[in-house]
């Protein structure tokens, strides 16, 4: 039984996940494009929001940076350039602890503001509200499991991922794996489903572009003026 | 020579009368809709006061428009690397009380409350949140000085003044001034938006947001100076004056002009030379802007120009709608309006005829000094501050002008004797006195909008365009 489950869990979960991923991102930029947006609510409570956004955006900025060379690069790659898993694991440790820190506490006085401020509460659906509960819950299980758990990941989950990013899952690689590293693995494969029906796809809107266009755009149409 | 048109207003602030209905049917059409309850696209001030949203023209807090040093033209709220990097949080934007929390009223209450000793009361309660409210501003607080006496010690146009004097009742002056979106030549809004959703249509230089590519990361708002691009909190997305675009296409005039009861509005097209926009508005000194703003305007009597024109493809109807301009006549020829705070550096496109306002009570000079003495009850330099950055010789130049019309018409009209003396004072000439009285005093639809059609080829494809064209799909 509890093999089923590992299979389900790391071996089919991540592929229904990352689907949904892809596939509900090309739906609803076809199908909804005009709600694509931040869905920003600075005008409505400016003052109460600097803080946490702040902190927020940038601690899940590297977090996310860490996970996706630290995990996708092979260990094997990185001896060869000097960096022993000793190091590896000490920057990604201590990094994760400072920026994991920054998020977290940047959503608890998001997810606060987001409540108890009358005025964003009223401006907020309830997808706002769950897709935040859910980052909450992401960002504590990680940066508990970098203070606490302290797993060495290097050889086990790391090569999982690789595995399921090159099409040859091992979910055996999950076996000696703590539950507190697996609930934060299925946590942040929802969150990755469910990414595509919030307001969390404002992340592929960065505008990069700004920095290649003139200040000033005109747009011409087709027109016949006589 | 790179020419384009421009759709453009002038407002003659002498006949404002401050009736609000030009606001009413542009909130009626364009922005009766939940997230939209505090924007007006068009609204009208009362002078002196700080306005909507509060204090909108001191850039000091705001951080709207541009700064120039002769080579260099740049974002006052920094360039592109600062906003990428602070996009998360604008520290100027500005807050919803700026503008004012939207309210309405409990109507309900009025005929279901039960019997009782006491008359039901419709309590006002917050558009955002539902909850009753104590209203403590709006977004016509000022109206009429209502209150100036404290909050116009903010407005920045008092500077050069003292105005704690005119804030006393005794010596107290005031005007409206009516305001909607620039659709600037340099337009600060499109510069700052990440996304590049806000942009100038080609043909006729209106300025629009994208609703379907702006994301929300709310530039515009603080990039515009005069604070004429508003945030709908409830959709996340940015939305400005049209310029009822779908009615200037048609050659009807904008909702706003069309209702003015003043007839206070002139539309006409006004042909420049895009490729003078960054020399003009990189202009060190604040005072030289508006000239150099005037000069990149073309003549569009001029031989070449209208040779160049055609050849760049600017349409016949545009060219005829340029030449017989009421702008053009106002702004250029006449000299007679002025661009709003042209130091902001976005080479806005609604201009204003300063107001005229009494003579001070007790002056005894003669009215031909106005050039250099201060005889009527709005301060030269007041209008100054607001019209020319504090240059006050073209706005007396232009008030002469508006007195001597109106000294020449009591001498045609009531004297029967024609005073040439009072037109050649002021420079103008007896067929220019004649066009003068038409477009500002009599002002006829015809003479105050001269509009050029626009035949949209692509009409089967409108549908497609939903949204992109600068007003949401969905409310």
């Amino acid at each position: 039984m509890g093999s089923l489950f590992q299979k389900l869990a790391f071996q089919v979960f991540p592929y229904i996940a990352l689907t949904v991923f892809v596939v509900g991102h090309g739906y609803r930029y076809y199908a909804d494009f005009y709600q694509w947006n931040s869905r920003s609510s600075e005008l409505i409570d400016r003052d109460s929001l600097k803080v946490g956004i702040t902190m927020f955006h940038w601690g899940i900025i590297f977090t996310f940076f860490g996970h996706f060379f630290g995990l996708l690069t092979p260990q094997d790659f990185l001896n060869k350039l000097g960096i022993t898993s000793e190091i590896h694991e000490f920057v990604a440790l201590y990094t994760g602890m400072l920026f994991g820190t920054m998020a977290f506490v940047g959503l608890l006085i998001l997810l606060k503001r987001r409540l108890l401020k009358p005025r964003v509460h009223a401006a907020s659906s309830t997808n706002d509200v769950i897709v935040l509960i859910l980052l909450v819950f992401v960002v504590f299980v990680g940066t508990y499991n970098s203070y606490v758990k302290r797993f060495d990941v290097l050889y086990t989950i790391a090569p999982w991922i690789r595995g399921i990013v090159t099409l040859t899952p091992d979910q055996s690689l999950m076996n000696p794996v703590p539950w507190s590293y697996k609930i934060h693995i299925l946590l942040a494969l929802t969150l990755l489903g469910f990414s595509p029906f919030t307001r969390l796809v404002h992340i592929w809107s960065i505008p990069v572009t700004y920095f290649l266009r003139p200040y000033i755009s005109f747009r011409r149409r087709f027109v016949d003026i006589p | 020579m790179k020419i384009k048109a421009q759709i453009s207003m002038v407002m003659n602030l002498d006949k404002c009368l401050g009736c609000h209905t030009c606001s009413i049917p542009c909130k009626q059409v364009w922005t009766n809709r939940q997230g939209a309850e505090y924007m007006w696209l068009n609204n009208v001030e009362t002078k002196p006061g700080i306005g909507y949203p509060k204090k909108w023209e001191n850039q000091e807090i705001h951080k709207g428009g541009w700064l120039g040093n002769d080579k260099d033209l740049r974002l006052r709220s920094g360039g592109r690397l600062k906003k990428f990097a602070g996009i998360f949080h604008n520290p100027d934007l500005p807050r919803i009380d700026d503008y004012y929390e939207p309210w309405t009223y409990d109507y309900e209450l009025l005929v279901s409350s039960p019997a009782g000793q006491r008359q039901p009361t419709a309590r006002p309660k917050s558009s955002i949140t539902g909850r009753h409210i104590e209203i403590d501003w709006g977004p016509n607080w000022e109206d009429d000085l209502a209150g100036a006496n404290e909050t116009a010690l903010d407005d920045v146009n008092f500077s050069g003044l003292e105005k704690e004097v005119y804030l006393k009742f005794k010596d107290v002056f005031m005007f409206y001034l009516p305001r909607i979106c620039e659709h600037c030549l340099n337009p600060a809004c499109v510069a700052s938006c990440p996304s590049g959703a806000l942009y100038k249509r080609d043909e006729d230089g209106i300025v629009l947001v994208d609703q379907e590519r702006c994301r929300g990361w709310r530039y515009c708002v603080s990039g515009c100076p005069y604070k004429k691009v508003y945030f709908n909190w409830a959709k996340g997305r940015s939305e400005k004056c049209v310029f009822c675009y779908p009615r200037i296409e048609s050659g009807l005039p904008t909702l706003c002009a069309h209702s003015c009861v003043g007839r206070i509005r002139y539309i006409g097209v006004i042909l420049y030379d895009a490729d003078k926009i960054k020399p003009a508005a990189s202009t060190s000194n604040d005072q030289e802007v508006y000239k150099a703003h005037l000069e990149i305007m073309l003549n569009p009597h001029d031989a070449d120009v209208v040779f160049e024109a055609r050849a760049q493809g600017i349409p016949e109807t545009f060219l005829i709608a340029a030449q017989k301009s009421p702008v053009y006549k106002l702004a250029v020829e006449w000299g007679l309006a002025f661009p709003p705070h042209p130091e902001f550096r976005t080479l806005p496109m609604v201009w204003y005829v300063p107001p005229l306002s009494p003579l001070i009570a007790g002056w005894e000079g003669s009215e031909t000094d106005i050039a250099k003495s201060d005889f009527m009850r709005i301060p030269f330099k007041y209008l100054a501050n607001l019209l020319s950055a504090g240059e006050e010789t073209p706005i007396r130049f232009a008030l002469k002008r508006l007195m001597a019309l109106r000294k020449w018409m009591r001498s045609l009209r009531v004297d029967h004797k024609p005073n040439y003396q009072t037109l050649d004072e002021a420079g103008i000439t007896g067929p220019m006195a004649d066009e003068m009285y038409r477009i500002l005093a009599i002002a006829k639809h015809d003479d105050r909008f001269v509009i050029p059609t626009t035949k949209r080829a692509d009409s089967e494809n409108m549908y497609n365009d939903r949204g992109t064209l600068g007003f949401p799909t969905k409310s």
